[in-house]
């Protein structure tokens, strides 16, 4: 990075924070501040949603995932246009009908006050623990720039988050995200031209992508039964379906996003507008991936992305297995690129066995590059268990770093944290609302005045955003991000689903049933994660069915106990 | 904040009712579904 990429970084930063300080100079009450005007285009709706779903780990992990594992990621989304619809037709009506300010104010009216302290009290939990790893993205980003050591990364970047969140309200964080996000594809745009001008030269599109298909990156689509496998075309759309019901239909941080809507309209259509675009946006990132595997197979990576860590290794003590690994890897690299080569040689000229030797040979290369890679990561780790279990998310950082246009690195980084503090105000806003609406109104103090909630809001939102900081030291220690961020989410987002679901579809269960299947279902769903090893998706799908199962069983056992016992607990 | 009624208007020429809306959107994503699996198949 150079003086004109600070320049944007530093500029759009604060421009950023400055803008979300002017839009809330004034004060507002309670409603515009948790709510927003309710004067919401579908459009800023649709770009609002996107970005607090789509935050700085989207752009950050996922081409790290397209590189390492390929397209069959994208099945993880499978579910989202299918739960999105649902929502349009089912949640949003009745959240609407009853000006809500929370989802799971909707749990009170139709159940009880535990019941809804239960839904707000799941959502905090998990949406507190996954804030914590959307703040270790950007982190990353700086990390690396800087030099800086990621738990003090972690601390700054999260302080500046949160500064920028008490500060901003929901209207804030509505008009600026529809910004940022333009910002977010603007950059995609920007380094897929310069990746696909910077391949090798001859290379074209369909010969990579026949490479990337030779490497199996491109098997976006997988109609395997098998349980153990992590994405298939069955956990994305059942699974798949039941996370993004979740999120999109119980998360706070996106209800809050759809209900500032002017109509029912432009809700609805703001749903839709991520329903059509979500699996296109989500596939050509990890196209992104996928070609900058292809693009390094040609030039040749460091190996081992997470440079400020390998560096350091070799500073104290590692220096000596280190670079012999290097050199290892460098070997079998340039081994590679020759057979690569041969095989597109061959392949021109028509000669097919040769092109098949070629290929093979190539095979073997990279399997001796990654074992190299592989075994690099190890020695890191094994001197440093705090350092990142997962390379893969240091590929694209380091692929804009090396190979970008300053001024073009600027923009991009700016807008990793355009996405991060987007996102980052939704969730904390949102965390701070439902702890103020849903905990600190009803059964703290009720009654107060409405500049006083606001205040205790702010104060929530500062509160949580320590709380995130805390939890995102400990991130590191987690998987690829977007997968860390989805597991935690799937291990909560079953249960709080079933919540809804019972509200709307059992009519004749009660709040007291609900409330216990609900509880037992949560501690099956964290049990299960802990002794089964089956695609975390599927814990969504059976954290809902147990809570609904035993909300029926439960409430049938309270009907056989008697009308006294089950009418109290209906109520 | 107008009331929210199940038929207003989607206000989209062609698909005029919310039911129309939610199947187009539903075709967009099985022919997503069926070009990433032939792109699968194709490079395979």
């Amino acid at each position: 990075m150079n003086t004109l990429d600070y320049l944007i970084l530093l500029g759009s930063l604060l421009g950023i924070a400055g803008y979300g300080i002017w839009k809330t100079r004034s004060g507002s009450d309670l409603n515009t501040y948790l709510r927003g005007t309710g004067k919401t285009h579908w459009l800023t709706i649709g770009l609002s949603v996107m970005a607090t779903q789509a935050s700085a780990i989207t752009f950050l992990s996922t081409p790290g995932q397209g590189y390492e594992s390929g397209l069959g990621f994208v099945q993880n989304y499978f579910g989202a246009p299918l739960a999105l619809i649902v929502v349009a037709a089912v949640f949003l009506p009745l959240f609407r009908r009853l000006k809500v300010y929370t989802a799971y104010e909707y749990l009170g009216h139709r159940f009880d006050s535990k019941t809804r302290l239960l839904g707000a009290g799941l959502f905090l939990v998990q949406r507190g623990l996954g804030a914590g790893i959307t703040i270790y993205a950007p982190a990353i980003v700086l990390s690396t720039v800087m030099g800086w050591r990621l738990d003090a990364t972690i601390v700054c970047a999260g302080l500046l988050v949160v500064v920028y969140t008490v500060c901003g309200g929901c209207d804030a964080v509505n008009v600026t995200q529809k910004y940022q996000i333009g910002l977010i594809f603007a950059g995609m745009v920007a380094a897929f031209a310069v990746l696909i001008s910077s391949m090798p030269s001859g290379l074209t599109i369909p010969e990579a992508l026949t490479l990337a298909g030779g490497f199996h990156k491109l098997q976006a689509v997988d109609f395997s039964l098998s349980l153990d496998r992590r994405y298939t075309i069955w956990s994305g759309v059942l699974g798949g379906m039941f996370l993004a019901l979740s999120y999109f239909g119980t998360d706070q941080s996106q209800v809050q996003r759809y209900l500032s809507g002017t109509s029912l309209r432009e809700s609805r259509l703001g749903l839709m507008f991520n329903a059509v675009f979500k699996i296109p946006m989500q596939f050509f990132i990890l196209l992104l991936g996928v070609l900058i595997f292809v693009f390094y197979q040609f030039e040749r990576p460091p190996v081992y992305f997470n440079q400020a860590a390998w560096s350091y290794q070799v500073k104290h003590g590692q220096g000596e297995k280190l670079r012999a690994l290097e050199a290892e890897f460098s070997a079998a690299h340039a081994d590679e690129r020759r057979h690569l080569q041969a095989w597109i040689d061959a392949r021109r000229s028509g000669d097919t066995s040769a092109a098949t030797a070629a290929s093979a040979a190539a095979e073997a290369a990279l399997e001796r590059a990654q074992s190299a890679r592989e075994r690099t990561g190890a020695v890191i780790r094994g001197a440093d268990p705090r350092a990142s279990a997962n390379d893969s998310d240091y590929v694209f950082i380091t692929f804009i770093l090396d190979h970008l246009p300053h001024g073009l690195i600027g923009l991009l980084v700016t807008a990793f944290f355009a996405a991060a503090l987007s996102s980052k105000a939704g969730e904390l806003n949102a965390l701070g609302s439902t702890t103020t609406v849903d905990v600190y109104r009803p059964f703290v103090r009720s009654g107060a005045s409405d500049s006083h909630y606001v205040a205790a809001s702010r104060w929530f939102t500062a509160l949580w955003g320590l709380v995130a900081i805390c939890f995102a030291l400990f991130a590191n220690l987690a998987e690829n991000l977007i997968q860390a961020v989805n597991i935690l989410g799937s291990i909560f987002y079953g249960v709080v689903l079933g919540l809804f679901l019972v509200a709307f579809f059992l009519k004749r269960v009660g709040g007291t049933a609900v409330f216990w299947s609900a509880l037992a279902a949560q501690a099956l769903v964290i049990g299960l994660y802990f002794t089964l090893s089956i695609s975390y998706l599927w814990y969504n799908l059976i954290g809902c069915a147990a809570c609904m199962g035993l909300s029926l069983m439960v409430q049938g056992a309270l009907d056989l106990a008697g009308p006294g016992v089950s009418g109290k607990a209906r109520q | 904040m107008k009331e929210p009624t199940d038929d207003e208007a989607t206000g989209l020429p062609g698909l005029r009712t919310w039911r129309r809306v939610y199947t187009a959107v539903l075709a967009v994503f099985v022919a997503w579904v069926v070009l990433l699996a032939v792109l699968s198949a194709v490079y395979a």
